[in-house]
């Protein structure tokens, strides 16, 4: 009785000591300078037009996400196979690597010097220091996310449910649309909006096919970095509160519906 | 000429051979029933018949049409689990009419019915059917399993299948629902007459429900007929085990007498008693064979009443060693002075009259016409071993 106490009071200790450092070090940045700078700063339209770009590029990379992600998911759960391992792997390897290198080889498979990239831009395809550059590295580093989300959200289906519906009439399609995805309708929406939080916050890889054009390619994140490094912190702040407000939502979403989905 | 036709179906997984040839031919508007162990590829042979598992030989042929390169969704053979298997996603309406909602289907009840009966109605009908009306806009996880069951059935049944496969359906229910269900087949099947192939280890189901079975043994059909002919007279001595029949015996023939109706057989044991039983075609004087009695054709005499000529035949003494009351019989071990045991079952009230208990000798008697023969397979000399 008396071990098991001590057992709850230290496992608290731990994880509210924890807590509470964090909360201290990104609330930290409010404190930095005024609140009346940093208001100042959230009426500035330069600002909202770098959010709303993040926001923009991060929907069209969801979009694109579910196209792909959900026909990904669908063979990696349901069509396993030798063939699908290899497809698990590369589309997971995003994950383990630097989001720098994954933007690096973009920059230069996509550049004007490189074949591929050279093939593309002479047909007037531009990815280098684009807009569509950003969406496709942002896809490629939140893919991942989406997929094995949902991957493990399929996978959690009743196989048998699947086969008996099967003897009812229901083709592949009827299976898709009227079983698979609303069952895994907490899923999908759980991979979704980890993925948009991860692109919304992406900073690395997109850094390196921007080209930080102001209003074209600088996104939220990458504003900050360029904030900051001209000592302008109230202006960095503004959008980092911003940013973190937004993947708060995000995140509440996402643990939300996961759990739903675990249910 | 059979609605559906089974030839020579073989199915491996890896090495493990499951189905070795299986043939069998279900007539339509009845109800068939494969009978055999657990993990005797039963389940495999119906996935197979429904096209969720592709054999590797033989062929399905479905109203003499070959079915084998046709997707399960379009074969109109619909498939019952051992679990409800409801789409969590939609409730009971939904669930019932999902087979009805979906393309293949709409297009197959046009051609059936010429007119287009409109959905709602035909689920409302097959829930007044199955009794689960009011359900309708509840969710599976509200439901009980014994409900849940029957709205399983009820969709299978909504998409009017050539073919229903059953597999093992009442396995999972109390015995309450098992009872109640088992009926509603029945019911459903005089109504409907829907033709069924059910897969079951429990041999209640079989008898309960079927107008043939299949008994199915080593990947093969091992016997086919009225499930009552079956029981009563097994043709292998495997049959006998999968039966769970009690009470084999060993012997050998001694004398023949066809016209006497009369074949006495010569027990294998240290006193060498004799058995009489009717006449049986195909059997030789001084071979050895394997005969059966069932429990409840072994008759207990009453001491203080004389017995009918009925049972005056093949008598034993011995002594009650063992008694189990199950929920409406009495089963009884009974060991002979010669050692031989017997498995008898009572009815409870014939046990309370008749004042008997354990360590009590009592007298028996095998009916003569309930003895059945059988012939020992040409390699072996042993007794088979029991699985």
């Amino acid at each position: 009785m008396k071990k098991n106490k001590i057992f709850d009071i230290i496992i608290f200790f731990v994880a509210f000591s924890f807590f509470i450092v964090l909360i201290a070090l990104l609330s930290g940045i409010f404190f930095q300078t005024s609140f009346a700078l940093i208001f100042k700063e959230l009426t500035r339209s330069g600002l909202w037009n770098a959010i709303f770009l993040s926001v923009k590029i991060s929907i069209a990379v969801i979009l694109i996400n579910m196209l792909i992600g959900i026909p990904v998911a669908y063979i990696l759960s349901f069509k396993k196979s030798k063939a699908s391992f290899f497809l698990d792997l590369v589309s997971t390897l995003p994950l383990t690597t630097s989001p720098l290198v994954v933007g690096f080889a973009i920059l230069i498979t996509l550049g004007p010097l490189n074949p591929v990239g050279k093939f593309l831009v002479d047909r007037g395809i531009r990815f280098v220091f684009t807009a569509q550059g950003i969406i496709l590295v942002q896809l490629i580093i939140s893919f991942p996310f989406f997929v094995n989300i949902l991957k493990e959200s399929f996978d959690s289906i009743n196989r048998r449910m699947i086969d008996l519906a099967k003897t009812l009439g229901a083709s592949s399609f009827d299976i898709l649309f009227k079983i698979i995805l609303p069952v895994s309708i907490n899923g999908l929406i759980a991979g979704a909006a980890m993925s948009w939080s991860r692109s919304m916050g992406e900073y690395a890889a997109t850094q390196m096919v921007s080209g930080v054009i102001p209003n074209l390619t600088e996104t939220a994140p990458i504003k900050v970095f360029v904030k900051t490094s001209y000592g302008n912190y109230p202006a960095a702040i503004a959008i980092a509160s911003i940013l973190m407000i937004f993947s708060l939502i995000s995140l509440s979403i996402f643990k939300l519906f996961y759990y739903r989905s675990k249910r | 000429m059979a609605l559906l036709e089974i030839k020579n179906i073989f199915k491996n997984f890896k090495d493990k051979k499951v189905l070795s040839g299986i043939n069998l031919n279900i007539e339509k508007g009845k109800i068939s029933s494969i009978f055999g162990y657990s993990g005797e590829g039963k389940s495999t042979l119906l996935s197979v018949i429904c096209g969720i598992t592709k054999q590797d030989m033989g062929d399905i042929l479905l109203k003499g049409e070959n079915i084998n390169k046709l997707e399960p969704y379009e074969r109109s053979i619909a498939l019952v689990m051992d679990e409800p298997l409801l789409f969590p996603n939609m409730n009971i309406f939904e669930n019932i009419a999902f087979g009805l909602k979906v393309k293949r289907n709409q297009q197959r009840m046009n051609t059936i019915s010429g007119e287009k009966k409109d959905i709602a109605r035909n689920v409302k009908e097959i829930m007044e059917i199955l009794g689960i009306t009011g359900l309708e806009k509840r969710y599976p996880n509200e439901i009980s399993m014994g409900q849940a069951q029957r709205v399983s059935l009820a969709r299978a049944l909504a998409t009017k299948p050539e073919v229903l496969l059953m597999d093992e359906p009442f396995s999972n229910l109390d015995i309450i629902s098992k009872t109640k269900v088992r009926n509603l087949i029945k019911s459903i099947q005089s109504e409907l007459s829907i033709t069924t192939l059910l897969v079951t280890h429990d041999i209640e189901d079989v008898m309960s429900l079927s107008d043939t079975m299949f008994v199915i043994n080593n990947g093969k059909i091992q016997e086919s007929g009225d499930p009552k002919d079956i029981l009563k007279k097994p043709g292998t001595i495997d049959t006998v085990y999968l039966l769970g029949t009690e009470n084999i015996f060993e012997g050998m023939i001694d004398i023949i007498d066809e016209e006497g109706n009369t074949i006495i057989i010569g027990m294998h044991d240290k006193n060498g008693k004799f058995i009489e039983a009717d006449y049986q075609s195909g059997f030789e004087i001084n071979e050895n064979v394997f005969f059966v009695i069932r429990p409840e054709d072994i008759i207990i005499l009453r001491e203080d009443k004389p017995s009918s000529k009925a049972v005056r035949e093949n008598h034993f003494t011995g002594r009650i060693i063992r008694t189990v009351f199950t929920s409406r019989m009495v089963d009884l071990l009974i060991v002979s002075k010669e050692g031989t045991e017997f498995k008898v079952l009572l009815p409870y009230h014939a046990y309370e009259i008749m004042n008997l208990n354990e360590g009590k000798t009592v007298f028996l008697s095998l009916k003569k016409s309930a003895i059945h023969i059988i012939k020992r397979k040409k390699a072996k000399n042993q007794m088979p071993q029991m699985p």
